[in-house]
């Protein structure tokens, strides 16, 4: 049987520009997989995100692969040549340990995110929804589902998914470190920029009960805010907020401080009576330090920020020998699985045959036997079937363990060979 | 079999803890499930030599030092099992799971043997009530300190911009808050009535509300550490901060008084 094969392009050998061209929606994703399937045959599962775009091919005649990489190539509008510098192929074994690595993130942008296990769950799944002749069969369906579970295990078993790995997200990890989880917080942003809508992207998942946005511009104020279910306020009436809000996040591109201890005293005369967190990613800053002086006042900039990130990503780094060793485990046991599949029709011959044998055997010999009873009948049908069972299981066990250990193809020829089994005609049960 | 209960209970307690120290150790990742299971087994085997105790000595394992000493560490670690059910609080146990064990190991040491014949006075009903109440208030103060110590630590960890496994570890300042708040309202309702009860029964069998005797006034001054806790919380800037300060430095003047009275005593009674 033809094994696993993966073609495709990832972060590792093509830039933005070149990836999202080949990138396949859903919809062209499925056709992508009817036709490579209508062409070469065997099975097909696209598997398409913002890290990369990759065919899983398995039990495919000659050329699948190059019909896949012709997709890709015009998708890109690039001729074969040119698309052939950003695209990869692995084989067989290495195919199954490229797509367990790919789901438990060891090969994402951000080691250790988390999206890639449901990309792969809906990559399957869409490959299995398709109207019409399947695109996929046990090999792919097996090896994607052994995928899901190694990812699970590698995500349970080390530290490679903990820990924020983004600004945003790290800001989200300081605030639930001060206010436990954030539903029915308020949050103030002031500025409208880039990382405003990040950081109130990330807050505004949390369930924060009231969102404020403040910009000098009030109509990009009024954009952000809507994005986010929030209200957009004056830019003068920000610091007005203060005594109802538990985070603020500043991110304005005002070349000076615009929160110093002076107007934070004017807000709050007897400073925060709650825990108030001060969110400054602006660069230049736009939060006086000598805030962070004040009680119940926690204020962090973007390099506190970059530092959780850092740490949290640095803890990911060293769980990868551990998630490594998971994923060889458990690339070994799917091609235990895969191998044990060529070794299959061999042995259902054998024991057709002798089956056979012991059917014909055993009729001869009940027809010399006619004294017997019918107990004393069965009696001896049963013994043939045990004999036969007893003698069959060792080549049996024996068989499965050469096509696990990469001896399979020599050691089948002998048993066809032995048993007289001619390829084509190795039984049907 | 009582000893043997306690020693098991002990271990369990050890366990607990080490495995909660060992989850900081590694970098502050999620208490591991079994942190909790080895406290749940310590409090089901301690529950169950305390309860052998009470069968074979036909009384309640509340009075003379070991028996009393037991329990309320046996109190301490169902205290700390209901916080850790609320999941984020789980750490706090690394804070308070020893104060179990110490309390269960001395008893061990002191000897867990029925009261003296003639030791009570008045209805034994009153009395235990009294001694258990009294033991909620306490344990309910050893894990407002446990809290209050860990808030400590997460706020400088907050305030220093420190991001290690002290800072990963801990729960939020606002969950640590939290529960030192309800364990001091829980364990000052259940020393305020401890109290109450127990100068009710001294009023009815001697006549007199006896507040000079050493443990009535210990007593009365670990409900006014717990109430001066609770009433520092809320309301300013600092509150909060302070409020944790003294449930920690409250603990500790409480643990060093009983221990400097105990040592001074010349009769043992039932203090």
């Amino acid at each position: 049987m033809t094994g696993p094969l993966v073609v495709g392009v990832s972060h590792h050998t093509a830039p933005v520009e070149v990836r999202e061209r080949m990138a396949l929606s859903p919809t062209a994703a499925r056709k992508a997989m009817g036709e490579v399937v209508r062409a070469a045959g065997g099975e097909a599962i696209v598997l398409s995100t913002c890290n990369r775009t990759e065919f899983y091919l398995a039990g495919a005649a000659e050329g699948a692969p190059e019909h896949a990489e012709r997709i890709l190539a015009e998708r890109a509008g690039m001729d074969r040549g040119q698309a052939a510098c950003h695209l990869y192929r692995h084989h067989e074994r290495a195919a199954a340990e490229h797509l367990f690595r790919v789901t438990s993130s060891l090969d994402s942008m951000i080691v250790g995110e988390a999206q890639i296990q449901g990309q792969v769950k809906a990559a399957l799944r869409d490959a299995r929804d398709i109207e019409g002749p399947r695109v996929v069969g046990p090999v792919l369906i097996r090896m994607f589902e052994h995928a899901t579970t190694v990812g699970a295990r590698v995500r349970s078993e080390t530290t490679l998914g903990e820990g924020a790995a983004s600004v945003a997200s790290a800001a989200v990890q300081l605030a639930r470190k001060i206010f436990g989880p954030l539903a029915g917080r308020r949050a103030l942003v002031v500025g409208a920029g880039e990382m405003s809508k990040l950081a109130l992207s990330a807050f505004a998942a949390e369930g924060l009960r009231d969102i404020a946005v403040a910009n000098r511009s009030a109509q990009r104020a009024e954009d952000l805010a809507r994005r986010v279910g929030g209200r957009a306020i004056a830019y003068e009436a920000a610091w007005g907020q203060l005594a109802d809000t538990d985070i603020v996040v500043t991110a304005t591109g005002a070349p000076h401080r615009i929160l110093g201890p002076d107007e934070l005293r004017a807000a709050l005369p007897h400073g925060p009576r709650q825990p108030l967190l001060l969110l400054d990613i602006a660069l230049p800053r736009d939060v006086d330090e000598a805030v962070a002086e004040m009680d119940n006042v926690f204020l962090y900039d973007i390099d506190d920020l970059l530092q959780i990130v850092g740490d949290n990503i640095e803890r990911r780094r060293w769980a990868v020998p551990a998630a490594e060793r998971i994923i060889t485990e458990e690339t070994g046991r799917f091609w235990d699985w895969f191998s044990s599949l060529d070794v299959v029709p061999v042995l259902r011959g054998i024991r057709a045959r002798a089956e056979a044998v012991r059917e014909a055997e055993l009729q001869r010999a009940l027809a010399k036997l006619t004294h017997l009873t019918d107990e004393d009948r069965a009696a001896v049908e049963t013994l043939t079937r045990q004999l036969l069972a007893k003698l069959i299981h060792d080549p049996t066990v024996r068989l499965k363990q050469a096509a696990g250990n990469g001896r399979g193809a020599a050691v089948m020829e002998v048993a066809r060979y032995l048993f007289a089994v001619e390829e084509g005609v190795e039984g049907n049960g | 079999m009582i000893a043997a209960g306690h020693l098991a209970a002990l271990a369990a307690y050890i366990v607990s803890a080490l495995l909660l120290a060992r989850s900081l150790a590694e970098g502050g990742r999620a208490v591991p499930w079994t942190a909790s299971a080895a406290l749940a087994a310590g409090v089901l085997l301690h529950a169950g030599a305390l309860a052998w105790f009470s069968v074979r000595y036909g009384e309640l394992p509340l009075a003379g030092i070991g028996p009393s000493l037991s329990t309320l560490g046996l109190v301490i670690g169902l205290f700390v099992l209901g916080a850790a059910s609320l999941g984020e609080a789980r750490p706090l146990g690394l804070a308070v799971v020893p104060v179990a064990a110490v309390l269960t190991g001395l008893a061990l040491a002191l000897g867990i043997a029925p009261s003296e014949p003639g030791g009570f006075f008045g209805s034994r009903g009153w009395f235990y009530l009294h001694v258990l109440l009294a033991f909620g208030g306490y344990a309910g103060l050893a894990l407002a300190s446990g809290a209050g110590l860990l808030y400590l630590l997460q706020l400088r960890e907050l305030k220093d911009k420190r991001f290690g496994r002290v800072f990963r570890f801990l729960p939020s300042l606002d969950k640590l808050e939290d529960v030192g708040r309800r364990s001091l309202v829980v364990g000052l309702i259940s020393l305020t009535l401890g109290l109450v009860l127990a100068w009710a029964w001294t009023v009815h069998f001697q006549g007199s509300l006896q507040l000079r005797e050493p443990k009535v006034a210990w007593a009365v001054g670990t409900w006014v550490v717990m109430a001066a806790a609770l009433g520092l919380r809320g309301g300013g800037p600092r509150r909060e901060r302070w409020g944790a300060a003294l449930s920690v430095g409250g603990f500790v003047l409480v643990v060093v008084v009983y221990l400097v009275l105990r040592v001074g005593m010349i009769h043992g009674g039932f203090f």
